[in-house]
C-alpha cells in the first residue's frame, strides 16, 4: 500500500515536470515563429498565406450570416426610401470623392509638369477589387484580409479605397491577401506635403493618426494641408492621396488618413508595374523574333 | 457498439467544444462588421477565453489547445507570427500559479484575476513586439485595448457560461 503511494506520488512528479518541459518547448516554439518571421524566410510566407487561405474561407463563411443579420439591423433602422436615398448619396459622395481627389492632384502635378517639356506619360494600371472579410485593429498590429479569387496578387503591391491610400499586400494567399494599413507599425511610405512639396516618411505606429517623420527642421507644414505618395523610393507611384495633417508639433506631424479604415467594405489592389512588365516582355519577345 | 460509438463521439465533442467556441469567437471579432471595435480597437478575446476556460475547465482546456489558439490568432492577426501564441502561453502559465487562489471563486474576484493577470499578459506581449520591431509600441493604445477587454469579460463569460452549462457535461 505505501509502496503504490509513494509510486503514485512519483508519477503526478513527473506529469508535473513533463507539462513544465513541454510549457518551455511551447514558448520556445512561439519564439522560434518569431524569428523565422523577422528574417523574411521565403517558407514561412508561403506557409503563411496557405494558413491565411484556410482561415480567411472560414470568417468568409461565418461573415455571410453575420452581415446579413448586421444589414437587416440597418434596413429596420433606415426605412423605406430613406435607406435608398442614403445608399444613393454615399455612392455619390464616393464618386465625388474620387473626383476630388483626383482633380487635386492633378492640378498640383500639372502645375509641375507644365514646366518640363519632356514629360513622360506613365504607364496605365492594372487592379481588382477585393472584399474586405477580416480587419484588425489593437495596439500590436492594424491589418486585414480580403478576398480577391483567382487574380493574381503579389506582395508590395498597392491597395486603394475610394478615398485614397489604404495599405499593401502583405501576404499572399491563393484566393485570399493579408494588407498592412498604413497606420501599422510595419507601414513606412516616402510622402510629400501637396502643396508645399516638403517630403518625409509617414510612419505607421498603430495608433489611428500615422506621423510624418524625416522632414527638415524648418519646413512649412501646416494643419489641414494634404499628404500625398511622393514616388520616392518606387514602391509607391506618387500622387495618391492618403490623408491631411491635423497636429503639428515640434517633433512629429500627425496625419488623419482620409480613408476610414474602420469601415471599408471593398478596396483596390492595384499593379502599377503590370504595363512596364508586360511592355518588357513584348520587347523581349520582339527582339527574340527579329533574331 | 453503437452506445460506445456515441460515448466516444460525445466525449469528442466535450473536448473539442472549449476550443472550438473560442476559435470561432476569435473569428467573429475579426469580422468587419463595425460592431466589435471601438476606435478601431478590438478586444482581445482570445486571450479571455483561454483564462475563462482554464478557470472552469481546465480538465479539458490544456495546453495544447492553448497553443493552437494562439495559432488561430496568430494566423488571422499581422502581429508578428508567435506573438498571439506568446501572449495566451503567458496567460495559461499565469492562472496555473494563482489557480490556488482563484479556486471556486464568486465571479467578482475571477473577474478582477482577470483584470491583474491580462495586465500581465499584454504587457509581457507588448514588451516582447517593441523587442521585436525594437521600438517602443504606444501604450495609449495598449491601455484602451486592455479596458475594452476587461469590459467585455462580464458578457464574454455569460456566454461561456452558458454554453458549458448547456453543452457539457461534469
Amino acid at each position: 500500500m505505501k509502496h503504490r503511494r509513494s509510486l503514485i506520488i512519483h508519477f503526478s512528479r513527473i506529469r508535473l515536470l513533463a507539462k513544465k518541459f513541454v510549457l518551455v518547448i511551447l514558448f520556445l516554439a512561439a519564439f522560434v515563429l518569431m524569428l523565422l518571421n523577422k528574417t523574411d524566410n521565403a517558407i514561412i510566407d508561403k506557409t503563411s498565406g496557405v494558413a491565411t487561405d484556410v482561415v480567411a474561407s472560414v470568417v468568409d463563411v461565418l461573415v455571410l450570416p453575420a452581415r446579413l443579420i448586421a444589414n437587416g439591423y440597418d434596413f429596420i433602422k433606415n426605412i423605406g426610401n430613406i435607406y435608398a436615398d442614403n445608399h444613393q448619396l454615399r455612392l455619390e459622395n464616393q464618386r465625388l470623392n474620387m473626383i476630388y481627389n483626383r482633380y487635386k492632384s492633378l492640378e498640383v502635378e500639372n502645375k509641375l509638369l507644365a514646366s518640363l517639356l519632356n514629360y513622360v506619360t506613365p504607364p496605365k494600371v492594372d487592379f481588382v477589387t477585393a472584399k474586405v472579410v477580416a480587419e484588425e485593429g489593437s495596439a500590436f498590429a492594424h491589418s486585414m484580409v480580403a478576398y480577391v479569387g483567382d487574380t493574381k496578387v503579389e506582395k508590395g503591391q498597392v491597395v486603394l479605397s475610394d478615398k485614397g491610400l489604404v495599405g499593401r499586400v502583405d501576404k499572399v494567399g491563393s484566393n485570399y491577401t493579408k494588407i498592412i494599413l498604413i497606420t501599422d507599425i510595419n507601414s513606412k511610405i516616402p510622402v510629400v506635403v501637396e502643396n508645399t512639396r516638403v517630403r518625409g516618411i509617414l510612419s505607421g505606429d498603430n495608433t489611428n493618426t500615422p506621423k510624418m517623420i524625416f522632414i527638415p527642421l524648418d519646413a512649412d507644414v501646416k494643419v489641414g494641408d494634404r499628404i500625398v505618395t511622393s514616388g520616392v523610393a518606387s514602391v509607391f507611384p506618387s500622387g495618391l492621396p492618403i490623408g491631411k495633417v491635423i497636429r503639428v508639433t515640434k517633433n512629429e506631424i500627425m496625419v488623419k488618413p482620409f480613408s476610414d479604415l474602420e469601415q471599408l467594405e471593398y478596396v483596390k489592389i492595384v499593379n502599377y508595374n503590370v504595363v512596364s512588365d508586360t511592355l518588357i516582355q513584348n520587347t523581349e519577345t520582339k527582339g527574340k523574333e527579329n533574331e | 457498439m453503437s452506445e460506445n460509438l456515441d460515448e466516444d463521439i460525445s466525449s469528442l465533442f466535450q473536448r473539442l467544444l472549449p476550443f472550438v467556441v473560442s476559435a470561432l469567437l476569435i473569428t467573429i471579432f475579426y469580422m468587419p462588421l463595425g460592431l466589435f471595435s471601438l476606435n478601431g480597437i478590438r478586444p482581445m478575446v482570445g486571450v479571455a477565453c483561454v483564462y475563462f476556460w482554464l478557470q472552469h475547465r481546465p480538465d479539458i482546456f490544456n495546453l495544447w489547445s492553448v497553443f493552437c489558439l494562439g495559432l488561430w490568432d496568430d494566423i488571422l492577426s499581422a502581429s508578428p507570427l508567435g506573438s498571439c501564441i506568446f501572449g495566451m502561453l503567458l496567460m495559461y502559465m499565469l492562472v496555473n500559479l494563482t489557480s490556488r487562489f482563484f479556486n471556486a471563486k464568486p465571479f467578482i474576484v475571477l473577474w478582477y484575476g482577470f483584470m491583474l493577470l491580462l495586465l500581465v499578459t499584454m504587457f509581457g506581449k507588448w514588451l516582447l513586439i517593441s523587442v521585436y520591431y525594437s521600438r517602443f509600441l504606444p501604450l495609449s493604445m495598449l491601455c484602451f485595448g486592455y479596458m475594452i477587454t476587461i469590459a467585455i469579460y462580464p458578457l464574454l463569460s455569460l456566454l461561456l457560461a452558458f454554453i458549458q452549462n448547456k453543452l457539457m457535461k461534469d
